[in-house]
């Protein structure tokens, strides 16, 4: 059982680090949040990376194989999909989509960048 | 003579209201539908313009008789008032006294049934786990996003998510 206290405390650090305007919380965030073996901070951190919209912190969620769109947890990969078709701006993301598509080396994150951007474009 | 027979019943309806409460059908007082519950001016104090002019003739005195008839009635409404609000008052303290019964029985009443004295140690658990959490809120959001170091919040991460691995069972302690 996970104390409540510990969950919150890295709910507000993951929600601080994503209104850091400092490039060095994307480092973070990429490092600890996205390498964690639970699968909620994953989600979390995920989460917050779309949510700054950077080109940095998007690329990490959708080029990264075992990261974001490409999670092996199912949850986590809706979770950032969902967050993607969020955006408000979505300029940045379809671009780096489209480079992934044409760009990527391994075919399941080409696929995957390919299936979002048809969302993408329909939302 | 018949102004005077009038001006007597208004005096004496005036003056014994709860005897003359249920007869309100009057003809020419526009005020009779409208009265306070039920206490109506039974009284005919509206006279016509043409009676006006005969009274000034004959009898100078009906129009301050009929003024102080309804002056009397006035005062009449304002008991009913301070009648209406004194039983108001002890309505409230009828509720206050009843209030106050039942918080001392509720003191002086011993708890013998175990599902409620298990809710009420629970009540008391949770109450005091809120009041720990308020004075130990822990790490906020606000602060992190406003940490000029950020080793510190990665250390802070870092530990934290470290804590929630090996508490889920996801890494050895």
């Amino acid at each position: 059982m996970v104390d409540k206290k510990i969950v919150k405390n890295v709910k507000n650090i993951i929600d601080g680090l994503a209104m850091h305007q400092n490039p060095e919380s994307v480092a973070i965030l990429e490092d600890i949040g996205t390498n964690s073996p639970v699968d909620e901070i994953r989600e979390m951190t995920a989460k917050a990376l779309v949510q700054k919209n950077l080109p940095e912190s998007l690329k990490i969620v959708i080029t990264n194989k075992g990261k974001g769109i490409n999670d092996m947890s199912t949850g986590v990969a809706m979770c950032t999909i969902n967050e993607l078709l969020s955006l408000e701006d979505k300029t940045e993301a379809i671009r780096i989509l489209e480079d992934t598509v044409e760009n990527n080396s391994d075919d399941e994150v080409r696929d995957n960048a390919r299936s979002i951007k048809a969302l993408m474009a329909l939302s | 003579m018949a102004d005077l027979l009038s001006i007597s019943s208004i005096r004496e309806r005036i003056f014994n209201p709860t005897k003359h409460e249920k007869s309100v059908a009057r003809s020419s007082n526009p005020f009779a539908q409208t009265s306070f519950k039920g206490n109506v001016l039974t009284a005919d104090v509206f006279v016509s313009e043409n009676q006006n002019k005969d009274e000034n003739q004959n009898v100078s005195f009906t129009g301050k008789l009929k003024a102080s008839a309804l002056v009397g009635s006035i005062a009449g409404i304002g008991n009913k008032i301070k009648a209406g609000i004194e039983s108001v008052a002890a309505f409230a303290n009828k509720i206050k006294d009843n209030v106050v019964n039942y918080w001392n029985k509720l003191n002086n009443t011993e708890i013998t049934f175990e599902p409620a004295k298990q809710a009420l140690s629970r009540a008391n658990e949770r109450m005091t786990d809120a009041l720990h959490s308020m004075f130990d809120p822990g790490i906020s959001k606000n602060q992190i996003a406003k940490m000029e170091d950020l080793s510190v919040a990665k250390q802070l991460f870092m530990d934290n998510a470290e804590t929630w691995a090996i508490q889920a069972g996801l890494r050895a302690a």
